[in-house]
C-alpha cells in the first residue's frame, strides 16, 4: 500500500513532471560534449502512475532516472548516444495502461527499457512488456512474480511477501513473543500477511490477534479492545496514515501504547506526521519502528546518487526530498545498470543487452566492484569485469531475476528518521528458504 | 459480553458525530430539498477553519469557529450557488450533479491551500474513566457532550420555538407554510445556518476522533450520514438521531463480535433490512403524523 492523492494534484504532478523529464533531457544534452549528437537518442521509459490514486509514484521515478541520466550524459552517453527519460503515465490503471504501454512501444524510437511497472498495472503490462522485448526494472512488489517467467522483467525492490520476514525477525531480534497484526483490509497491506504470520511462527513467537482493519473509519475502539484483551508485546501493522493515527492514539488514550513494528509505509512522511500528530514525538521515539528495504544514505554510490539528485533541481521538484527515498535509489540504479549491460554487450538494442545484465551486478572473482556508471565504463573499457553496488546497495539476482535484499528498521527521532538496525539478505532467504 | 458492552458505549460515541451530521444533513434537505454532497467536504473545511484558529486561541474558541463557519458558508453556497440552479428550474439529479461538484471545489481547494497532508487538532488531554471493560476518554466525553448539547437544542428549536414550527411546516409543504404567511425563504436562510452550523461542530467533532485529518475526512464520511439520514426517514430530524444510534452501535458490535473487516457492512446490511420493511424510513411515519398533529 502507498500513499494516496488525489486527481487535482496528480495532473499537476504529470505536468511537472513531464516538463521535468524534458526539461533534464535539455539541461543533460547541453552538458554531454562527449555525447555525439548526431547519434540517436536512448530512451528510458518512466512507466508508472502520474496522475490517479497513486500519482506519488510517478515523481519518486523522476527523482531516480534524471540523476541517473544526467550523469551518463555527463560522462559521453552509451557508446556515444545520448540517454532521456520519458514520463509515460499508467494512471495506475490497466484500462490506462496496456494502451499506454502499446503506445510507448509502438511510437518511442530507440526504448532501451523501462522503469515500473507498478502493482497498480504490472499484472497486465509485464507480459506486454516482455513481448516487446523491453527490459523493465519493476517497483511492483506482488509476490506473483516471485518465481517471474519473463526474460525482461528485473526486479531490485523487494517483493511485498518479503516484508513480512523482515518484521518477524525484527521482532525476534527484540525479544518478542506474542504479537498482534494490525494491517489494513486493502490488498497491498493484506499482501504482507501470510509470510508474517508463517516467518513469526517458525521463530517461535505466536500471532494472538489477526486484525484486518476497515480503513478510515471514525473509530477503532472496540478493535483496540479485542488487541489489548490478546496482551500482544508488539504490534505489526501496514495502514494508511489517518487510520494508523486514529488506531494508535485510541490505544494511547484507553490502554497505553505497546511497540509498533511497520513496513516502509509507515516511514513515509505523510504517515510520519499524521501519526506523530496523533501520538506525540516522544511515544513515537520510544515506541515505534519502521523496516524499508536498505537503503543507506551514505556510501559513494549514494553520494554520486545524491550529487547528481541535488544537481538536478531545474529537472526535479525539491530533489532533495528523494535524497534518502530507497525507490529513488533503486530508480538510479536501474538505469545505471541497463547503460553499463549495453556497454558490456556492446550493443544498446535490448535484445542483446539483456541477457547482460546480471553479469555487471553479481559478485565474482576477479570482478572490480564499480558504483557509478562512470567507474564501470571505464572499468569495461580496459577490459575488465564489473559488480555494479548501486545507491540500494548490492544486487544479486536470482533465476527469477529478483533481487530480495536486506531491510533496515530505523526510528523517528527529533523529526528525523534514524537507522537502528538491519535485517540483512542472507537471515531474509534463510528463513524464507529461497 | 464485557467486549459487547464495551462495543455498545463505543458504538453511542460514534453516534454522537453521526448524529450532528445525520442531523445537519437531513434538516438541511427536509426543509430545501436539496440533497447536498457538498455536506462532507464543507465538514473538513470547518475542520481547517478550527485547526488555524486552534493555533492561537483556546480549542473551544475553535469548535466555536468551525461550526460559524459551517453555518456562514453553507448560507452562502446556497444563496449564491444552489439557489440560482432551484430558480432556473434545475431538478433534483442536476442539483445532486451541482452539490458534488461544489463538494470537489472545496475539497481541492483545501488541498491547494493546506496541502495533501495530514493535521491534528490539539489534544483536549484529560483522564480516562474507566466501567468495567468500557473506557471513555476526555476528548470523547468533549465530543460525546457536544453530540448531546446540539440534539437538545435542535430538540428545543424544533419543538418549543415559533422558528422550529416554522421549519416543519415548510419542510412538510412550502407552499402551504408560505400561503400560512410563513417566510419561507427567510426560514430555508436559516435552516442552512443551522443545518450547516451542525455540519461544522460534526467537522470538528470527526477531526478530533480521528485525531489526523486530512482534505478527503469529511468526504470519506458522507456515505455514513446519508445512511443515517435514510434510515431514520430523509428529512427526520429525530429519526436521524435513531439513525445514528443504530448505525454507531451495529458498526462498533460486529467489529466485536464478528470481525473489524465487516464493520461498515453490517451497518449497511442493516440499513438495507430496514429499508426493505420501511421504505420510508423508521421515523418518518411518527414524524409524519406529529407533523400533522401540530
Amino acid at each position: 500500500m502507498r500513499p494516496r492523492t488525489r486527481s487535482l494534484l496528480a495532473a499537476a504532478t504529470l505536468a511537472c513532471a513531464g516538463l521535468a523529464a524534458l526539461d533534464g533531457a535539455a539541461a543533460a544534452a547541453h552538458r554531454a560534449p562527449a555525447a555525439h549528437p548526431s547519434r540517436a537518442t536512448l530512451t528510458v521509459g518512466e512507466f508508472n502512475p502520474f496522475s490517479g490514486p497513486d500519482a506519488s509514484f510517478g515523481p519518486e521515478m523522476v527523482g531516480g532516472c534524471i540523476p541517473a541520466v544526467r550523469l551518463i550524459n555527463l560522462d559521453g552517453g552509451v557508446m556515444g548516444h545520448p540517454i532521456t527519460c520519458l514520463v509515460e503515465d499508467t494512471r495506475g490503471d490497466p484500462a490506462d495502461a496496456v494502451p499506454a504501454a502499446d503506445k510507448m512501444m509502438a511510437t518511442v524510437s530507440n526504448l532501451v527499457g523501462v522503469l515500473g511497472p507498478s502493482s497498480d498495472e504490472a499484472l497486465a503490462t509485464v507480459p506486454l512488456l516482455n513481448r516487446g522485448q523491453v527490459p523493465m526494472f519493476v517497483d511492483t512488489g506482488q509476490a506473483a512474480f516471485d518465481h517471474s517467467p519473463y526474460p525482461y522483467f528485473w526486479r531490485i525492490t523487494p517483493a511485498d511477501d518479503v516484508k513480512g520476514y523482515a518484521l518477524a525477525l525484527w521482532a525476534h531480534r527484540a525479544g518478542y513473543t506474542r504479537a498482534a497484526a494490525v494491517f489494513g483490509s486493502d490488498v497491498g497491506s493484506q499482501s504482507d500477511v501470510p509470510t508474517l504470520v508463517k516467518a513469526f511462527k517458525q521463530l517461535g513467537g505466536h500471532i494472538v490477534i489477526n486484525q484486518r482493519i476497515a480503513l478510515d473509519s471514525t473509530s477503532y475502539r472496540t478493535e483496540v479492545e479485542k488487541l489489548v484483551q490478546a496482551r500482544p508485546q508488539v504490534i505489526f501493522t501496514e495502514v494508511d496514515p489517518q487510520t494508523g493515527a486514529t488506531y494508535l492514539s485510541e490505544l494511547q488514550q484507553l490502554h497505553g501504547l505497546i511497540p509498533v513494528i511497520g513496513t516502509e509505509v509507515t516511514l513515509e512522511a505523510p504517515w510520519l506526521k499524521a501519526v506523530t500528530g496523533a501520538i506525540g514525538a516522544g511515544a513515537m521515539a520510544r515506541d515505534f519502528t519502521g523496516m524499508q528495504p536498505y537503503a543507506p544514505p551514505s556510501g559513494p554510490a549514494w553520494a554520486t546518487f545524491n550529487g547528481s539528485l541535488l544537481h538536478s533541481s531545474a529537472s526535479v521538484p525539491q530533489p532533495r526530498q528523494w535524497s534518502q527515498d530507497p525507490y529513488s535509489m533503486t530508480y538510479y540504479d536501474g538505469v545505471n545498470i541497463m547503460a553499463l549491460a549495453m556497454l558490456a554487450a556492446r550493443s544498446t538494442k535490448p535484445s542483446r543487452f539483456n541477457r547482460d545484465i546480471p553479469l555487471v551486478t553479481e559478485p565474482g572473482p576477479g570482478k572490480v566492484v564499480v558504483t557509478s556508471f562512470a567507474m564501470g565504463k571505464a572499468e569495461l573499457a580496459k577490459g575488465r569485469r564489473i559488480q555494479y553496488v548501486g545507491a540500494g546497495g548490492p544486487i544479486v539476482f536470482n533465476r527469477w531475476h529478483n533481487s530480495t535484499g536486506a531491510f533496515e528498521a530505523a526510528r523517528l527521532v527529533g523529526g528525523q528518521v534514524k537507522i537502528i538496525g538491519e535485517v540483512t539478505a542472507a537471515q531474509i532467504a534463510q528463513l524464507s528458504g529461497h | 459480553m464485557g467486549l459487547i458492552l464495551a462495543a455498545v458505549g463505543f458504538g453511542v460515541i460514534t453516534a454522537s458525530i453521526l448524529a450532528l451530521a445525520g442531523v445537519g444533513f437531513t434538516l438541511q434537505f427536509g426543509v430545501t430539498n436539496v440533497l447536498n454532497l457538498a455536506f462532507g467536504s464543507t465538514m473538513t473545511a470547518a475542520a481547517f477553519v478550527a485547526y488555524v484558529v486552534s493555533q492561537s486561541a483556546p480549542l473551544v474558541v475553535a469548535v466555536a469557529a468551525g461550526g460559524a463557519f459551517g453555518a456562514v458558508f453553507s448560507v452562502l453556497v446556497n444563496r449564491f450557488v444552489f439557489m440560482p440552479f432551484i430558480h432556473r428550474g434545475t431538478r433534483l439529479f442536476g442539483m445532486i450533479i451541482v452539490t458534488l461538484s461544489m463538494g470537489l471545489v472545496v475539497q481541492y481547494s483545501l488541498q491547494a491551500i493546506f496541502g495533501a497532508s495530514f493535521f491534528s487538532l490539539p489534544d483536549i488531554g484529560g483522564p480516562t474513566f474507566h466501567l468495567g471493560s468500557f473506557a471513555i476518554t476526555g476528548p470523547q466525553v468533549g465530543i460525546l457532550g457536544l453530540g448531546l448539547v446540539a440534539m437538545a437544542c435542535v430538540h428545543v428549536l424544533l419543538r418549543y420555538t415559533t422558528l422550529g414550527k416554522a421549519m416543519r411546516a415548510t419542510a412538510t409543504n412550502s407552499d402551504l407554510a408560505r400561503s400560512c404567511g410563513i417566510a419561507t425563504d427567510r426560514v430555508i436562510d436559516v435552516a442552512w445556518a443551522i443545518s450547516g452550523c451542525l455540519c461544522g461542530l460534526a467537522g470538528v467533532a470527526l477531526a478530533l476522533d480521528v485525531t489526523a485529518f486530512t482534505d478527503t475526512t469529511g468526504g470519506d464520511f458522507l456515505i455514513p450520514i446519508i445512511a443515517v439520514a435514510v434510515l431514520g426517514g430523509v428529512g427526520q430530524p429525530y429519526g436521524a438521531m435513531l439513525g445514528a444510534l443504530v448505525v454507531g452501535v451495529a458498526s462498533e458490535v460486529a467489529a466485536a463480535v464478528i470481525s473489524p473487516d465487516y464493520k461498515d457492512a453490517v451497518a449497511f446490511v442493516i440499513l438495507i433490512l430496514v429499508l426493505l420493511v420501511r421504505p420510508q424510513g423508521i421515523l418518518a411515519e411518527v414524524s409524519g403524523a406529529k407533523e400533522v398533529a401540530s
